[in-house]
């Protein structure tokens, strides 16, 4: 009889024990992701690589509203946007350290993206894409009148013509290849972050009300709550890939920020998968590192959006995981022929 | 022990639920009746989705409708519904954790899952994603979703739909079980007369929203009323 209570009780354990290991995956890959690039990349492709990272952490939020609650958010890039101006508006007028810049750029977005949040507690579909694509209209109305601070006066912070600073690097990432390991660095926390909230509590309960309202609240879920929460956390990832992108260079072009933008970026989640962490490394890669590669094949960048309409075509028709599901398909194959050998 | 009095709702012109009195005090009760007699609307209207146009409904004496959905399930209320809702990429575990997570005291849930699994006998495929299980197995996550926290009122939508007898008669082991394990009364939505006949000592018919029958169940499926409405005899 002992002995078989014992034996029953093991896979629960097994399963409690499963949740941190799994979250390994991220930082393991990253070390690996981070170390070819640095072996291999010149400057070029450092600096492409580096805004892919950062790029990636915003992907990731979108992955959770998307694929965790299937909601649709068309103003990302308006999030990573504001992200970007509170750093460097942060960094500007108080020179701290980065990391505070850094976080001050995730907390506002973050508080904006629960703000632009509130229409999906009543809208889906079509409704809620329409308000976020309005909005981020609105940004980019804004953000090409404002521009974004660089060192000068006032509430904007802009500089006419002389006295523009860039926003210095973090004290210990000055050079190149320091500050894409730094960026590495914030983006494996970032996406483990992310990660945690799939597996645990958070995860749980956007799985039940991704299976229907009526049922999450049956199981006790706060139904407002965890969509809010959902909304404050891919603003926040979205604030800090803004940041980690104006310091890759030091300053943010305002035009760069369009309502494309925050399409092209929703569009490219879904190529490189919303089921799998790694989906959003794929899609920052795929938004920065193709560009750079056409650019230096000598290729018009615009072809690039013609590669992205079909890949999205591709991936709706007939991949709806995205590369990184596929990715995950093989994986898994592989894995039951290797442990099919083994089986009885 | 519920007890409803005077219960109408009302969709547009009609009243799936009209004028309804009556009061289970059994400890495994049962609901029957025909195609869109109202019952799933009951459950409905005990679980907080259905709001009525007039009536009461208290539970042990306290008012039901006064509380929000939310409020009543972290009261004790626990429902399965009629199609059944397992998460497909939730473990077995993870779905009744998901439960957990909202109504049991953190130090304390690994301890409810875990007597949940232990009850529903799924130990064995705790770490399995729904999407893998069988209806039988489904049905038992459901059931181990309701016995989790502290319920006091189980509502099962005709939780043994589409199982084998010999399935259904483990999940009915398992109904019967609960009163004393977990100090919960259940109300069971069923077709199946015999299910409803071995497992519930008291029994209400709802025909087009009225009540038709409320007693000890052998006496309630011998009611002349109830075999021409409901067993469909002459
Ligand atoms: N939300 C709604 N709006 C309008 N009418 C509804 C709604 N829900 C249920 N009804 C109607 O109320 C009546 C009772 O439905 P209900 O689902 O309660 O029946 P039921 O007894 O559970 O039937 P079944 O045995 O088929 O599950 C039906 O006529 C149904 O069409
Ligand atoms: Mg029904």
């Amino acid at each position: 009889m002992a002995s078989e209570h014992v034996a029953q009780v093991v896979p629960r354990s097994m399963s409690i024990a499963r949740l941190p290991m799994s979250l390994l995956q991220v930082p393991a890959t990253m070390i690996v992701f981070a170390g070819v690039t640095v072996l291999f990349a010149n400057s070029f492709w450092l600096s492409a690589a580096t805004a892919a990272v950062a790029l990636s952490l915003s992907v990731v939020g979108l992955a959770i509203l998307y694929g965790q609650l299937g909601l649709v958010s068309l103003c990302q890039f308006a999030l990573v946007g504001v992200g970007g101006w509170v750093a460097l508006r942060v960094g500007h007028a108080f020179h701290p350290p980065f990391e505070i810049s850094l976080l001050a750029g995730g907390i506002v977005a973050s508080i904006v993206g629960l703000v632009f949040g509130i229409p999906a507690l009543r809208l889906r579909g079509l409704y809620l894409a329409l308000v976020t694509l309005m909005l981020a209209g609105a940004f980019q109305i804004v953000i090409s009148a404002w521009g974004f601070p660089d060192g000068g006066p006032g509430f904007l912070g802009r500089a006419d013509g002389s006295g523009r600073a860039m926003l210095p690097r973090p004290d210990l990432a000055q050079g190149a290849v320091a500050y894409f390991v730094y960026v590495c660095v914030a983006a494996t926390v970032g996406l483990m972050i992310a990660q945690w909230h799939k597996l645990a509590k958070p995860g749980r309960a956007w799985a039940l009300i991704r299976k229907g309202e009526t049922v999450a609240i049956s199981s006790g879920v706060s139904v407002l709550v965890f969509k809010a929460w959902a909304f404050a956390l891919s603003g926040f990832l979205a604030g800090l890939s803004g940041a980690l992108l104006a310091d890759n260079v030091g300053q943010l072009d305002g035009r760069a920020f369009g309502a494309f933008e925050s399409l092209n970026l929703f569009a490219l989640a879904i190529v490189g998968g919303v089921y799998n962490w790694y989906g959003a490394l794929i899609a920052g890669l795929l938004l920065r590192a193709l560009p750079a590669l056409l650019t230096d094949l000598g290729i018009d960048g615009y072809v690039t959006i013609g590669i992205f309409g079909v890949a999205l075509f591709h991936a709706l028709a007939t991949a709806p995981a995205g590369i990184a599901g596929q990715i995950a398909g093989i994986v898994a194959r592989v894995r039951i022929r290797i442990m099919g050998g083994r089986a009885p | 022990m519920i007890a409803i009095d005077n219960l109408v709702v009302q969709f547009g012109g009609v009243k799936p639920i009209n004028q309804l009195t009556a009061t289970l005090t059994a400890p495994v009760a049962g609901l029957i009746g025909p195609n869109g007699a109202g019952k799933t609307t009951l459950l409905n209207v005990l679980s907080g989705f259905v709001r009525p146009v007039q009536g009461s409904v208290a539970l042990n004496g306290n008012g039901l409708l006064e509380m929000t959905p939310l409020q009543r399930v972290r009261a004790g209320l626990r429902r399965s519904f009629q199609t059944e809702q397992v998460v497909e990429d939730l473990t077995v575990a993870d779905n009744l954790a998901a439960i957990a997570d909202h109504i049991v005291p953190s130090p304390q849930r690994a301890e409810a899952v875990d007597r949940a699994l232990a009850f529903i006998g799924l130990r064995p495929v705790a770490d399995k994603l729904g999407q893998s299980l069988n209806l039988f197995q489904r049905r038992l996550v459901e059931l181990g979703k309701c016995v989790i926290g502290k319920p006091s009122l189980i509502l099962l939508d005709e939780p043994a739909a589409g199982l084998t007898d010999e399935e259904g008669g483990a999940l009915r082991e398992l109904v019967l079980r609960i009163p004393t394990e977990f100090s919960a009364q259940v109300l069971v939505i069923d077709h199946d007369v015999e299910l409803i006949r071995a497992m519930c000592s008291e029994t209400m018919v709802l025909d087009y929203g009225k009540l038709l029958a409320l007693g000890p169940t052998e006496t309630v499926l011998a009611d002349p009323d109830v075999r021409r409405a409901y067993l469909g005899e002459l």
